[in-house]
């Protein structure tokens, strides 16, 4: 029977609690991801120096998500916008978040610059291989033969060329002795949490970090919740999860 | 943050043998059941009660339940609470 209990949930002091329940979709990666990282800020007691910038797409729903200063610009511009912050205010921990879609279709021109420089911020990209506020169209990192509203006879690499590997991409280009660059998915969410301890201890050092955490969009992908993390696997062959660049020193 | 925020739900008291109490809030479940999968001894099955999107939530079996957390780390909307005794 349901009451009103006296006991509260379990979210971290980075967490807006006043907003309730998030705006994400039932199932949503978004919410794992941002979980994870606001207990992260919690651990490192960043809550003070930290600046969240959110990305057009469905990463925009965590407008008020973080109990953090938080800005929200267009299509990949959260990086510039974070990395200015930065650059204004030596000491700030700028965090950048995105979706594939802004980060590595209309945005990549952002991502690239800022990570040739290596300027100082943490980049997170959440993959989920579709548009997903648009309705599941085919995205830069949609995998071969999966089908999208777009690609209705699966992605043809033929026609469309290969799916974008943005952690490969970042740690080819970025500066090895200040960058952090790796890739995890939400079907570990402690290995998660250690990735981006490390990503954010970077950024207080003054380094350049970049994860992509691979995510789920159960609604686009018109999975339940066994196929869900089925799919999750299948992703997990074809986009590596590991570290691909980590600065000397780091732990 | 004037007022404290009252959450609704309810609560399964008493799995892992006495060990722990589980609890869910219905404010904040909407029913996607990733937890369901997660769950190393499988034991969550969908409840009578309805969450945020009148979809059902979850709830363990007591018996099986070993109120390891999992469930509640892998909700995204951090609906579940696993309070060891």
């Amino acid at each position: 029977m349901i009451t009103t209990l006296d006991v509260k949930p379990d979210l971290a002091k980075a967490q807006n609690a006043a907003a309730g329940a998030s705006k994400f979709c039932p199932g949503c990666g978004h919410g794992m991801i941002l979980k994870t990282l606001a207990k992260t800020i919690d651990e490192l007691e960043l809550n003070e120096r930290a600046v969240f910038g959110c990305d057009i797409g469905c990463s925009l729903l965590s407008w008020n998500y973080m109990n953090l200063d938080t800005v929200q610009t267009h299509h990949g511009r959260t990086t510039p916008v974070i990395y200015g912050v930065t650059r204004a205010n030596p000491g700030t921990v700028g965090i950048a978040y995105m979706g594939d879609g802004g980060g590595l279709a209309i945005g990549a021109q952002h991502l690239v610059n800022a990570a040739t420089r290596s300027e100082n911020l943490l980049v997170i990209v959440a993959n989920n291989t579709n548009y997903g506020m648009t309705g599941g169209q085919m995205s830069p990192t949609t995998m071969p033969g999966q089908k999208t509203e777009t690609t209705p006879y699966g992605r043809d690499c033929e026609v469309t060329g290969r799916p974008a590997k943005a952690a490969e991409l970042v740690a080819s280009i970025a500066d090895p002795n200040k960058s952090y660059v790796a890739r995890a998915s939400v079907s570990n969410l402690r290995k998660l949490n250690t990735v981006f301890k490390k990503a954010l201890k970077n950024v207080a050092d003054g380094g350049y970090s970049f994860v992509e955490v691979l995510s789920v969009c159960p609604l686009n992908w018109r999975t339940n919740n066994e196929g869900t993390w089925e799919r999750l696997k299948t992703m997990e062959e074809c986009f590596e999860v590991k570290e691909f660049l980590v600065k000397e020193g780091l732990e | 943050m004037a007022e404290e925020i009252q959450y609704k739900g309810y609560k399964v008291a008493d799995v892992a043998k006495g060990k722990a109490d589980w609890y869910m809030f219905t404010d904040l479940c909407k029913g996607c059941g990733l937890c369901m999968v997660k769950c190393p001894k499988k034991c969550l099955k969908w409840s009578k009660e309805v969450g945020l999107y009148q979809t059902p939530c979850v709830e363990p079996d007591p018996e099986l339940c070993i109120g390891c957390g999992t469930c509640a780390m892998v909700c995204p909307d951090s609906a579940i609470k696993v309070v060891k005794k």
